[in-house]
């Protein structure tokens, strides 16, 4: 058996070693513009497509391939840099990392129009000698990508400390408004460091390429994620400890394995970034244990002035939408129905990520909490559906709150990287709970809506159910926010530190909010369950967390109405764009990106 | 190595007009597709659309009743499906659906359909309780009940394995596959010695490969499709495992040996579409497909171009309503079929029965027959 140990000690640093070149360019751009760029994995597949048409079309060598590869992924890079960082300087801090999804969905979409989805091979151009280790082998790809990684974090390291315009960037990163009174050109900075950071990227995604002879336009999700847990390992913005903690996220990886099997791999990648926020916050390697002050206190969210809507045409907004169903239209009445369900994730988001400024990157899993629950209750306890989905609601707010209890000490980026960790944690919870959740299986027939016995299962009655669901949730929601709760929810994410010293607990009025931000989540995956009959661990995503928080941008962050507007908007946008086929998700991105640009603080402006 | 190519969503429309100018006194019956265009599953829908042209272009211009297409894209997810199942229940000219792609999406729009009265034929659905939803649920996926134990023989029977280590995709199509396999195996006398479930987009391999060899089987089984079965192989190559490798038909595909290399070389596969196979109907299907679209069909593929022409002889034989759809599904016996010879459907489980099997192994770069 250590013979076998040896094994999983070498595959982990085989893989930690793949997931270092992603790391160590995410911890540049973390560095320099505080950003945690979620456009990193598609600029890793435009490197291997790059890498791909190159060699197919150009008969190119290794090193050509790769100068092409350089070029191109470099360009991208400034490209984001122009078009997601420059232009929304001095807006709140999401919109940067808002943009950077934004881009990455178009840079999927674009690559996926160039090159179809279907996966391609890369041709290897490295000798393809192996030498035996232990049971297996590792071969000269291994080794060459081990050397870019250490290579490219020495220099990195040399030119930060060393260089001029490494110190240019150190300066930006510590504190850009003062660089720039030195003279130091910060958008130049800038530039460069994605730039590189971003070929990385590229050169990484050929290599990968080449190394599993098989590109997809579908890998950046995945890349992204890895590249975040090992990025917060090794400590925001540390490039060395961005290798370390590669290294460290494949033992792991590969240690879970042994231990439980193969579907246990990613719970133990998420439930180490888990501890390490909880209990390292600053990376294995940093000294300091308490998070840095951030300079994004109570920056972290546009301020503006919210829209004024009169209360008379909030009360025929309702009016209007409950006679929607006379018009005999079901598609039409479908997508509101949907719109509802998604109005109340986002009512739910907007009190947590806008009036509590925790900006929640894993909420669709108290959408699968509910929907499990609700499912749960009515099939294998045998409850009436009406009473199964109010208490679906009750355990999703226990439980969704328990589950972020650890994160509550985080603010900015690392409660939105906790709650990602959290949701992809729940997701593999229900897969791998086998007893309880039937597993990859799913939960079939789950019975159909219905209130006391009268059938809520038609397109009319779901509608009805979900406005009337949402109507009550919503003037809740809105009656909280102009109490004495609302107030000190608002102090406490302006200031923490003066609501503090004025006597309020940061910790329990945030669970509050995530006990009913938790409730509203949970009815609406309840409600979604009842209303597909059949849902497994792959119905409520990431792709939903984040489609949700979009929502509640667009909206305006902590704008009850707002909430409503962006869930409907961007539920009814990509069935309108049906026309476009194969373009409907490029110009949705390019959408979204117009409206991050231009109205940051969202349509009904943030409370 | 395939060219870049772009096709519009009306290509099945405009092959469908131009056929409909050939035959005036043709009437045009609609199809409603729901399936991934975009997405992470966005190849599959683009093979359906491969497929579905093939078909027409074949059977619209002599038919009476030509049929067109409205192929909307769900991503394959539920939300967006369901919306389409509205759209397409409430379109008084859609007599059929066809779709979704995945067991998540597809099982969410069933309610819909079933209330509709509209047929809802998951032609990818192996997903046990898919045709459960209720009586307008037909499927001709391969039933992995009746798929387990043929790869079960193979190993067992034909290669002689008797420990057999499997890898299996952690989706509800790898984990139903699993546990029937494991099943079978065991009625015939052999044993499982590890079963590992990854999950869709994994690339890494290698201590899941050491798990296997260290419950030391004599064979090992990839449930899997084949772009991952790909890199399985080659995984298990690097490592220097010896063993038999036998794989389930969903990794049949030209596309396997392409991301595989010669390290796919002497893997076993059964598959129910095999382009060499003198059978009229498959040679004339794979003769079309290479000369529409100059590359290899695969069994994707060929389910589809099953699918539309099944779908046309419904509408042609029973009538063009949504009604004579369904009554023609309980009724219909010997349509021509890629896959299955011929198909004719269980009224009770509104599946097909009796796959033809192959067992093939990789050769030299080709597949080939294994005696």
């Amino acid at each position: 058996m250590s013979g076998a140990w040896f094994d999983y000690t070498v595959n982990g640093f085989v893989i930690g070693n793949i997931y270092a070149l992603l790391a160590v360019g995410l911890a540049l751009i973390y560095g320099v513009a505080n950003l945690v760029n979620f456009a990193h994995g598609s600029v890793y597949v435009v490197g291997a497509y790059t890498g791909w048409a190159a060699i197919t079309y150009l008969d190119t060598p290794l090193p050509v391939t790769l100068l092409c590869v350089i070029a191109v992924s470099a360009l991208v890079g400034v490209g984001i840099e122009r078009i997601g960082l420059r232009p929304l300087h001095g807006s709140s801090r999401i919109a940067p990392l808002l943009a950077t999804i934004g881009i990455a969905l178009v840079l999927d979409q674009v690559l996926q129009l160039l090159f179809t989805p279907d996966p391609r091979a890369v041709p290897m151009q490295v000798p393809e000698w192996r030498v035996a280790i232990g049971g297996g082998t590792i071969g000269a790809l291994d080794l060459l990508i081990a050397g870019i990684g250490m290579i490219s974090a020495v220099v990195l390291y040399s030119f930060l400390r060393f260089t001029k315009l490494g110190w240019a960037v150190r300066a930006t990163a510590q504190d850009s408004d003062a660089a720039q009174q030195m003279g130091v050109d910060v958008n130049r900075v800038n530039m460069a460091v994605f730039a590189i950071a971003s070929a990385l990227s590229g050169v990484s995604g050929v290599l990968v390429g080449m190394y599993y002879n098989q590109i997809s336009t579908a890998m950046s999700f995945e890349a992204t994620l890895k590249g975040i847990v090992a990025l917060i390992i090794g400590g925001l913005g540390n490039v060395p400890g961005a290798i370390a903690g590669s290294l460290i996220l494949g033992l792991t990886e590969s240690y879970g394995i042994a231990l439980f099997g193969t579907s246990y791999r990613n719970l133990f990648a998420f439930v180490l970034l888990i501890a390490m926020l909880v209990w390292r916050p600053n990376g294995l390697f940093a000294a300091r244990r308490s998070l840095p002050p951030e300079p994004m206190t109570g920056t972290f969210i546009a301020r503006s002035r919210p829209v004024a809507v009169p209360r008379w045409a909030v009360a025929a907004m309702i009016a209007v939408a409950a006679l929607l169903p006379l018009l005999d239209q079901p598609y039409l009445l479908q997508i509101g129905a949907n719109s509802l369900m998604y109005a109340m994730l986002a009512l739910s988001l907007t009190l947590v990520a806008g009036t509590v400024g925790q900006v929640s990157l894993g909420h669709a899993a108290l959408l699968a909490i509910g929907g499990y629950a609700s499912g749960l209750l009515a099939m294998d306890a045998g409850w009436p559906v009406a009473l199964a989905i109010p208490a679906a609601g009750l355990v999703t707010a226990a439980l969704g709150t328990l589950l972020v209890f650890p994160a509550f000490r985080l603010t900015g980026h690392y409660v939105s990287i906790a709650t990602l960790g959290i949701g992809e944690i729940v997701a593999l919870v229900i897969l791998n709970w086998t007893g309880l959740t039937r597993g990859a299986i799913g939960l079939g027939g789950i019975p159909p809506l219905e209130v006391f016995g009268i059938d809520l299962g038609s397109v009319e009655g779901t509608y009805w159910l979900c406005l009337a669901v949402l109507v009550l949730l919503a003037l809740l929601q809105l009656r909280l926010l102009r109490s004495h709760l609302g107030r000190t929810w608002r102090a406490i994410r302006d200031d923490p530190v003066a609501a503090r010293s004025y006597g309020v607990s940061g910790d329990r009025y945030k669970a509050l909010a995530f006990g009913f931000g938790g409730f509203a989540a949970g009815i609406s995956g309840a409600i979604t369950a009842h209303a597909y009959s059949y849902i497994n661990h792959e119905t409520f995503g990431a792709s939903i967390s984040i489609l949700a928080l979009t929502m509640v941008i667009l909206g305006g962050l902590g704008n009850v109405l707002g909430a409503v507007l962006g869930a409907t908007l961007l539920i009814a946008l990509p069935e309108a764009f049906r026309f476009l086929a194969e373009y409907r998700i490029l110009i949705y991105g390019i959408v979204l990106l117009l409206l991050i640009r231009f109205r940051p603080q969202g349509l009904m402006g943030t409370v | 190595m395939i060219p870049l190519r772009r096709r519009s969503l009306f290509a099945g429309l405009v092959a469908g007009a131009a056929a409909t100018q050939r035959a005036a006194a043709a009437e045009t019956v609609h199809v409603g597709v729901s399936g991934p265009l975009t997405g992470p599953n966005a190849q599959y829908g683009a093979q359906w659309k491969d497929a579905f042209d093939l078909a027409l272009a074949e059977v619209n211009p002599t038919a009476q009743r030509q049929i067109q297409y409205v192929f909307e894209d769900s991503q394959s997810d539920p939300r967006q499906s369901v919306a389409i199942a509205q759209k397409f229940a409430n379109d008084q000219r859609i007599v059929m659906e066809l779709g979704d792609f995945s067991s998540p999406a597809s099982m969410a729009a069933s309610p819909i359909y079933q209330r509709a009265k509209l047929v809802q034929f998951g032609f990818t659905n192996s997903h046990p309780d898919f045709t459960k939803g209720g009586d307008y649920m037909w499927s001709n996926s391969i039933s992995q009940a009746e798929e387990q134990p043929g790869l079960a023989d193979f190993a067992i029977a034909g290669l002689g394995k008797r420990r057999l280590g499997v890898i299996h995709l952690n989706t509800d199509w790898g984990v139903t596959s699993k546990n029937l396999f494991a099943a079978a195996a065991k009625e015939k006398g052999a044993e499982v010695t590890a079963a590992e479930g990854f999950l869709p987009g994994e690339r890494d391999f290698r201590s899941t490969l050491v798990r296997i060899r260290d419950s030391n089987p004599d064979c090992i089984v990839l449930l899997a499709y084949y772009a991952d079965a790909a890199t399985i192989v080659r995984q298990i190559r690097t490592l220097g495992l010896p063993q038999a490798i036998v794989a389930v038909s969903s990794v049949y595909s030209p596309k396997l040996l392409e991301l595989g290399g010669e390290a796919v070389n002497g893997v076993h596969v059964i598959t129910t579409f095999f382009p060499d196979e003198p059978r009229p109907e498959v040679q004339r299907f794979v003769a079309a497909f290479r000369a529409k679209y100059n590359r290899e069909p695969d069994t994707f593929n060929a389910t589809a171009y099953d699918t539309m022409i099944l779908a046309s002889t419904l509408v042609n034989q029973y009538g063009a309503t949504r009604a004579a759809v369904r009554e023609g599904l309980a009724k219909v016996r010997g349509v021509p079929s890629v896959v299955f010879g011929t198909m004719q459907f269980d009224p009770n489980t509104r599946r097909v029965e009796g796959a033809r099997y192959k067992r093939l192994v990789v050769k030299d770069g080709r597949f080939t027959l294994w005696s």
